[in-house]
């Protein structure tokens, strides 16, 4: 495929279970196209150098840096981004009510990236792992409220509460 | 803080890839994007088009081939910090690339791309030069490769020549049992290292060192691959290590805005040290279990 500069191309992809498209240059980031094409504004964008992991979303359930990939690299993949972790009428999945349980948030810009995080390690450690663990798997988004410990808490109460 | 507009190209052959870098229209190749993609938002780079070759068959396998390793270039780095096989046959790689970057960082950050970019703290950098790893590249003109130790020329700076590729990496078998450690400090956790050591131990059946490698990243321009060949038949007591003295006694290191050169001159010794301790370690409990 080739396309001339500021040419416009037709995404396809899978975003929390339904099939999307957008029609965006190649040069719209994945998490432009979520926030500003899909109106899914979940998706925090920080420092938008992939620095700070607040855009973290899960791509074919693996977390990426969502200002770092452009949305035609998305083409035909899965995306689960935190609209996706709530029932549709709104409830809070296990791991979101958790956070509110544990004080895992204060101002909660950093949440939506924390949660999908959260969300990679538990799938991968059911029984939520070390806390050593923990700490790596959220050392690559930047909270500036909580101190991370409540996060920590949270994340561990919600591998004790079980799938 | 959005990149300017630029043409894109998705190959899905090498063939494509490279005749596409070969125009000669200053396109670039973006491979996993967590370096190029920050550096187009700032327009600090604003290439003409960009090649794409995370759709292009063939450069996503690591394979096994009588002991040496064949990393295709689009092999994510958490991909070969994951690889059974790659870990048991050379497991300073592990060890090196689980320091780069963040999970997610590593599920895009390619082998390729960490290469190509040389930076300063790229830790695969040093693996490659540790292990006499070769890297391979093509052109419209064909394939080449090139020793990952005369490779890298200094910060961001290779033998790769305008439209070339790399295609992979090509790590040489190990001597059986070596073992491998890396170490490195940062200012804040798997931020950039300021200074970082890469080492590997092979031992005789008498437990004393039979080869050892080690190479340090950001005290000279490039990887710095330090004569350690005083070493072999010690067992790398507080004695022979001392021998390391007189090596790194010459190390000049460069200061930058966040640590100085002195400081990296204090450091890299200490780095040096523990990941030859903890390298020939880990070369004595592979043989205590063989």
């Amino acid at each position: 495929m080739s396309t001339a500069a500021g040419q416009r191309v037709t995404v396809h992809l899978e975003v929390n279970g339904l099939w999307r498209e957008a029609v965006v240059e190649p040069r719209r980031t994945l998490a432009d196209l979520l926030r500003e094409d899909l109106d899914l504004t979940g998706t925090h964008l920080a420092c938008e150098t992939g620095v700070c992991g607040n855009c973290n979303v899960l791509l074919d359930g693996e977390s990426v840096r969502a200002c770092l990939m452009f949305a035609v690299q998305a083409e035909g993949r899965s995306l689960l981004t935190v609209e996706g972790l709530a029932a549709d009428d709104g409830t809070l999945g296990d791991l979101q009510q958790a956070f509110h349980d544990h004080h895992g948030l204060q101002c909660g810009f950093c949440t939506p990236a924390m949660l999908l995080t959260a969300h990679e390690h538990l799938r991968e450690h059911p029984d939520g792992g070390t806390d050593e663990q923990i700490r790596e798997a959220i050392s690559g988004v930047l909270c500036r409220c909580t101190g991370y410990e409540q996060i920590i808490a949270s994340i561990r109460a919600a591998a004790e509460a079980g799938p | 803080m959005k990149p300017a507009p630029f043409e894109y190209h998705a190959p899905s052959s090498v063939a494509e890839a490279v005749a596409l870098l070969g125009r000669g229209d200053g396109a670039q190749v973006l491979a996993g994007g967590q370096s190029l993609v920050p550096l187009m938002k700032a327009r600090t780079v604003r290439p003409a088009a960009l090649v794409d070759v995370n759709g292009v068959a063939g450069l996503d396998a690591i394979e096994e081939r009588d002991g040496a390793l064949q990393i295709g270039a689009l092999v994510r780095l958490q991909a070969l910090v994951d690889h059974p096989g790659a870990a048991r046959s050379h497991p300073l790689l592990r060890e090196a690339v689980r320091h780069a970057g963040h999970l997610a960082t590593r599920h895009r950050g390619t082998v390729g791309g960490s290469l190509a970019y040389a930076a300063p703290w790229a830790e695969l950098t040093a693996a490659a030069v540790a292990l006499d790893a070769t890297v391979e590249l093509r052109s419209p003109s064909g394939p080449r490769s090139v020793p990952a130790r005369s490779f890298f020329r200094g910060p961001h700076q290779t033998a790769l020549q305008p439209g070339e590729l790399v295609t992979g990496l090509s790590v040489p078998a190990q001597p059986p049992g070596a073992g491998a450690a890396f170490h490195e400090v940062s200012a804040r956790y798997r931020d950039y290292a300021h200074v970082a050591a890469a080492a590997t131990v092979a031992v005789d059946p008498a437990g004393a060192c039979r080869a050892a490698e080690l190479v340090l990243l950001r005290v000279a321009p490039a990887p710095h691959r330090v004569d350690v060949s005083g070493l072999v038949g010690t067992r790398l007591d507080d004695a022979a290590l001392g021998a390391l003295d007189a090596a790194l006694a010459g190390l000049d290191p460069p200061g930058d805005v966040e640590v100085s050169g002195a400081h990296r001159r204090r450091v890299a010794p200490v780095l040096a040290r523990r990941a030859l301790r903890d390298a020939f370690a880990r070369a004595g409990e592979h043989r205590e279990a063989a």
